[in-house]
């Protein structure tokens, strides 16, 4: 009988399938509106999320057999989001702004609000009397780095860890880009504000 | 009021619960008496609490999930009948190789399975170098690589610091070899890369340190049992040798 490589029985390859949807089954798929939801704030749009989501589940199937066990969540989001990119650099080029511009743009705007001296800081109650749709639209205008950020943490309630093994950065950057977020949305909220 | 940069991250950890419990409970005691980073806190809160608002509402059409199975289905279908034809052809092979070769002296053999994975390490390495970077994840720091490993690999790969003794790490890397993911560290020395890809050994055989050259490129490859080595360079064969040494002496500590 023809072994592989790895030991494997060429024969067994129809029962390794059926594992494969099995596994897929128990591991990406009850994270499947998180899928959406982190999709659909890196896209922007429901319709994208769900070609996005889909693409990913297709990946996340062929490479199940590279889960290795632990968070199955932060594995299935850390595919959703590389779906994401590599989805909109090929079907939306001019949404993805490079991190560089970004930082220069993200600068700009928090000097100016920082400059605004006199106007005092958003309170709590402030936006807790806004509609739920304004915040997320403010949300939805932060740069992609950060916007991602901040998702993961409120909407996904991921853990610093977590977030950082999810976008392959560092922990440190992770708590400067979320702290960042948080002040430009409360920047901008408060330029919404008459 | 404006708080400074490293106030911000300690109230953004602090938010986030993040801070261990004695910062967490310094921390209230600056709370309490600066009501300006209170009222920081309580504004970063009151957003948190806006954007969980209404989340159930937001998840995709009942349809997704049946497409997604529909198309996870049929994936399968064509990944068993693609994935027979290339193993039977490739498995082929390494049984020769296995039955040549009885887990001793791979390489004094002509082995055309292990020729065939000499051939993959070393076009991996090749691309690699052709690339704008030759890593994923640039890291000198083996406890960074490590965990970047884990989630990507059903196997947890050997990863050693030589930087003292003349080999810095420089990143890592995920090639396929023979279609399974396997770890690529990326050693340097002076102008030279070495790639080190490891691949699970599930036979369990152990097997002596055997050398092919490939367009001028050395490939190494010894495996511990557990692991199969595979350590590619354009770097002079003895100084392969010395770097050989040195990383299976730490792997093994």
């Amino acid at each position: 009988m023809p072994v592989d490589w790895r030991g494997r029985h060429a024969t067994d390859l129809n029962v390794d399938d059926q594992t494969d949807q099995t596994r897929f089954v128990e591991v990406f798929l009850p994270h499947l509106d998180d899928a959406f939801r982190l999709a659909r704030w890196i896209s922007g749009s429901r319709a994208d999320a769900e070609d996005i989501v889909q693409e990913a589940s297709l990946r996340a199937f062929k490479g199940i057999r590279t889960f290795s066990g632990g968070n199955t969540r932060a594995w299935a989001l850390t595919i959703v989001r590389n779906t994401s990119y590599s989805w909109l650099a090929k079907n939306r080029p001019s949404t993805v702004v490079l991190t560089e511009d970004l930082d220069q743009h993200a600068r700009e705007k928090m000097e100016r609000a920082a400059g605004d001296g006199d106007v005092p800081t958003p309170e709590a109650a402030l936006i807790a009397k806004m509609e739920a749709e304004e915040v997320r639209n403010a949300v939805a205008a932060l740069p992609l780095p950060f916007r991602e950020v901040l998702v993961l943490r409120e909407i996904h309630d991921l853990d610093y860890r977590s977030i950082a093994d999810v976008i392959q950065v560092p922990i440190g950057t992770v708590m400067s880009r979320l702290a960042r977020a948080r002040k430009l949305i409360l920047a901008a909220l408060q330029e919404s504000t008459p | 009021m404006s708080v400074s940069e490293q106030d911000e991250l300690i109230l953004n950890a602090y938010l986030d619960g993040e801070l261990a419990s004695i910062e967490a409970a310094r921390f209230e005691q600056r709370l309490a008496k600066q009501p300006g980073l209170a009222a920081e806190v309580e504004a970063r809160r009151a957003l948190r609490d806006r954007l969980r608002s209404g989340l159930a509402e937001d998840v995709p059409s009942d349809d997704l999930r049946r497409r997604i199975m529909a198309s996870v289905d049929s994936a399968g279908e064509r990944k068993a009948s693609s994935w027979a034809r290339s193993w039977s052809s490739l498995a082929a092979s390494f049984l020769v190789g296995a039955l040549l070769g009885g887990g001793l002296i791979f390489g004094a053999l002509n082995d055309q399975g292990r020729q065939d994975v000499a051939n993959q390490v070393v076009s991996a390495h090749i691309r690699a170098l052709m690339a704008p970077q030759s890593f994923d994840v640039a890291s000198s720091d083996r406890h960074t690589v490590k965990p970047w490993f884990a989630g990507k690999l059903a196997f947890a790969p050997k990863v050693v610091d030589l930087s003292t003794q003349g080999f810095p790490l420089v990143g890592a890397r995920i090639d396929v070899i023979g279609l399974e993911p396997v770890a690529s560290l990326v050693y340097s020395k002076g102008k030279h890369q070495i790639s080190v890809m490891e691949m699970p050994n599930p036979r369990g055989l152990t097997t002596q340190l055997t050398q092919h050259a490939e367009q001028g490129y050395q490939a190494l490859s010894w495996s511990d049992g557990k692991i199969t080595y595979w350590v590619v360079s354009d770097a002079a064969v003895e100084e392969l040798k010395t770097f050989v040494g040195l990383f299976q002496e730490l792997a093994e500590s």
